[in-house]
């Protein structure tokens, strides 16, 4: 592969990845947030393969078939479990509406590029182009987190900023050494079944997982 | 460097937390079982503290994973101290407490678990796989803050997770950025990561790159420690979690986050200098001061009491580190003492919390009639944060205070006195209204499971001793961890 094409394929994977985490700002619904997170794994496990086969190492592809296998197919098992249990609550009335959370959005994405650019412009590697947009859901995904008010919702804000610095780190890095690499899936994974539970407890105890009745804890 | 001490020290916790699982928690052996691991994984503590101050830098593992140096060896040693109380005062051994033996296992699996990725956390080489226990340790720990499932811990492990994990994804951002600056200059290289490898290329970073790094492991590693504005979560866990965990969460988990971002400090000095650091450590450190010292005014809950004076207590050692050499070793030595009057206050305010059955500061009174002991070391301990002699933190606050001066900052410090002032007076208005006044009717007088106040005792001891004078061993730490962490 020519450089050249290398640049435009992370700036393509990176756009699939981010358009993915913008789309929960304007999708309601929790089975349209699962599906955009499913697809954004696997657009991040697509371009990590590609930087795999650029740079020709084995180590890129296990962890684009660890990427696929465990936020593709395993994660998103769990979540359609929950989604079937809370698939009604839907964020009818986030504390930012779409329109105003779509122009944050886009903000945020230019912001990104403003922080990103001492880092492009040092950079000799070819994926380096997709940085700015890897950081923009960075910051994307935090918006998600703090401006929805569903428990799941902000699970899968975060699940989403790890994706989001996965993909910074394969285009700034060609990636990271394998043992930390492996430990930050077992991480990833392990935090997600224990806020899957604490999700679950929420429901039970409040018997809804909105976190706006999260406010017994003040002063 | 042989591979024993690491095996005791990491492994104890381990076996502690199988053994807890599989061994049934009424049984009197599995307690002794559980205690003395966690006095074994001590003793290997101490005797790195001893090998590091004979002048060795004990290493272990594929590409030195596994590296102690004195920073190291004095946050192990205080991680295993507090691990150790927790297993011999934990959950089923005040006869006051309400626990099941599930309950006990789950803790039990859960609080070994938790010391053992503190204890991977401040020994491990590669800053990645610190991240990494790191990471683990918001896991291990949230999942016994709800021990007992009420409205209220409910609420308070769904923030602690949600907004720990976030932020410590953001120490992550910053970690990649670290690593992506280093494979941009030479290329990428399995040890990269190591914190030797990076402080010795420090020098070469790209400034801009690293300075924009070091914010994002700030603002990550800071929600860890508390430091304000990513504080919101603290006094919410800390209050609601069994007090055991409790301890080990505002004694040294804070002080864990707080020893990586002393380790990238060291390395984003190096590359562009220490004003940058500096004023960001400033920055939050007085801001988390202010905040905690004006909460504590109004604070009706003792143990949300303690929690926002562990804040105030990070803050304190954030601003430390920013005051140069002086600085530096005052941070350390404050840290030494918050983890053990700490840790102290929260065991203590969990044998109030069993014998009255109400966190609220207004249904407790004449403590020291109804726990002449427990209260006498509740007071002690709060005198002791309040800063006043003859205990530890009378010293470091000291010290801390006239490097500030030493270091040209004199206005910084007469606003820090001020915010310390404040807090002193809210917290001696708290306490005097605990101590004294009628018992409540119907309490059972008198202390129960007596010999769990020995423990305690030994804590309020070794403060006495570091506010007479700081032992020698100590110093001499101290003074090497000045060398790799304080310019």
């Amino acid at each position: 592969m020519s450089p050249e094409l290398v640049s435009q394929l992370s700036v393509g994977g990176s756009t699939l990845v981010l358009l993915a985490g913008l789309a929960m700002l304007w999708r309601r619904g929790v089975r349209a947030h699962i599906g955009a997170f499913t697809a954004q794994s696997v657009a991040l496990a697509a371009t990590t393969a590609m930087v795999g086969w650029f740079t020709g190492d084995w180590q890129l592809w296990a962890v684009a078939a660890l990427l696929l296998l465990i936020k593709g197919v395993g994660i998103p098992i769990l979540l359609a479990r929950m989604a079937r249990r809370f698939g009604t609550e839907r964020e009818l009335e986030p504390y930012v509406n779409t329109a105003t959370s779509l122009l944050v959005g886009g903000l945020l994405v230019l912001l990104a590029y403003l922080v990103t650019a001492p880092l492009v412009s040092v950079s000799q590697l070819p994926t380096r182009t997709g940085m700015p947009l890897a950081m923009g859901l960075v910051f994307v995904s935090l918006f998600v987190i703090i401006s929805r008010k569903k428990a799941l919702t902000q699970v899968l804000g975060f699940l989403m900023l790890e994706n989001a610095v996965a993909l910074l780190a394969v285009l700034g890095t060609h990636g990271i050494p394998i043992i930390v690499e492996i430990g930050v899936f077992l991480d990833v994974a392990l935090g997600f079944i224990v806020m899957q539970v604490f999700v679950y407890q929420i429901h039970e105890t409040f018997e809804s997982i909105d976190v706006e009745q999260l406010n017994r804890l003040r002063e | 460097m042989t591979a024993a001490p690491f095996l005791a020290l990491l492994l104890s916790p381990i076996l502690a937390a199988a053994g807890a699982l599989v061994l049934p928690p009424r049984w009197r052996a599995a307690s002794v079982l559980h205690a003395g691991l966690g006095l074994i994984s001590l003793l290997a503590a101490l005797r790195f503290v001893a090998l590091v101050l004979d002048g060795w830098t004990p290493t272990w593992g594929a590409t030195v994973l596994f590296r102690v140096d004195a920073l190291s060896a004095l946050l192990a040693a205080c991680v295993a101290f507090v691990a150790a109380l927790a297993a011999l005062l934990g959950p089923r051994l005040g006869p006051d407490d309400h626990y099941t033996p599930a309950q006990v296992r789950r803790f039990r699996v859960f609080s070994s678990l938790f010391a053992f990725t503190m204890l991977v956390a401040v020994t491990a080489n590669n800053v990645g796989v610190m991240w990494i226990a790191i990471e683990a340790t918001t896991i291990a720990s949230a999942v016994i803050v709800p021990l007992t499932v009420t409205k209220a811990s409910v609420e308070a492990s769904w923030k602690y997770i949600l907004i720990g994990s976030v932020g410590i994804a953001l120490a992550f951002v910053g970690t990649v950025l670290g690593y992506f600056d280093f494979v941009t200059l030479v290329g990428q290289r399995e040890y990269a990561l190591n914190w030797t490898v990076l402080l010795a290329n420090a020098p070469v970073l790209h400034p801009p790159v690293i300075q924009l790094a070091f914010v994002f492991i700030l603002i990550g590693y800071g929600t860890k420690a508390g430091l304000a504005p990513m504080h919101t979560w603290l006094p919410d866990a800390h209050s609601e979690a069994p007090s055991a965990l409790s301890a080990m969460m505002s004694g040294v988990l804070l002080a864990v986050a707080l020893y990586a971002i002393v380790r990238w400090k060291a390395v984003v000095t190096a590359a562009v200098g220490h004003q940058f650091p500096n004023r960001l450590l400033i920055g939050l450190g007085l801001l988390s001061l202010a905040i905690a010292a004006l909460s504590l005014v109004i604070q009706r809950q003792y143990k949300r009491l303690l929690a926002y004076s562990s804040i105030e207590h990070t803050g304190l050692m954030c601003l430390g580190l920013a005051l140069g050499p002086l600085g530096v070793f005052a941070s350390m030595l404050h840290l030494v003492n918050h983890t053990l009057a700490k840790s102290m206050m929260f065991f203590a305010s969990g044998r109030i919390l069993d014998r009255y059955g109400s966190p609220e500061i207004g249904r407790v009174s004449g403590l020291l009639r109804v726990m002449p002991w427990t209260g006498g070391l509740f007071a002690a301990g709060m005198i002791a944060l309040l800063g006043l002699p003859p205990f530890g933190m009378f010293l470091s606050k000291f010290a801390l205070v006239r490097a500030g001066f030493a270091d040209g900052k004199g206005w910084l410090m007469a606003a820090v006195l001020a915010l310390l002032a404040v807090a002193f007076v809210s917290l001696l208005a708290h306490l005097n209204r605990m101590l004294y006044g009628p018992a409540p009717a119907g309490i059972r007088r008198g202390e129960s499971g007596g010999w769990a106040v020995v423990p305690l005792v030994a804590c309020a001891t070794m403060l006495v001793v570091l506010g007479i004078a700081v032992p020698a061993p100590i110093t001499e730490l101290l003074d090497r961890i000045v060398e790799i962490a304080g310019r």
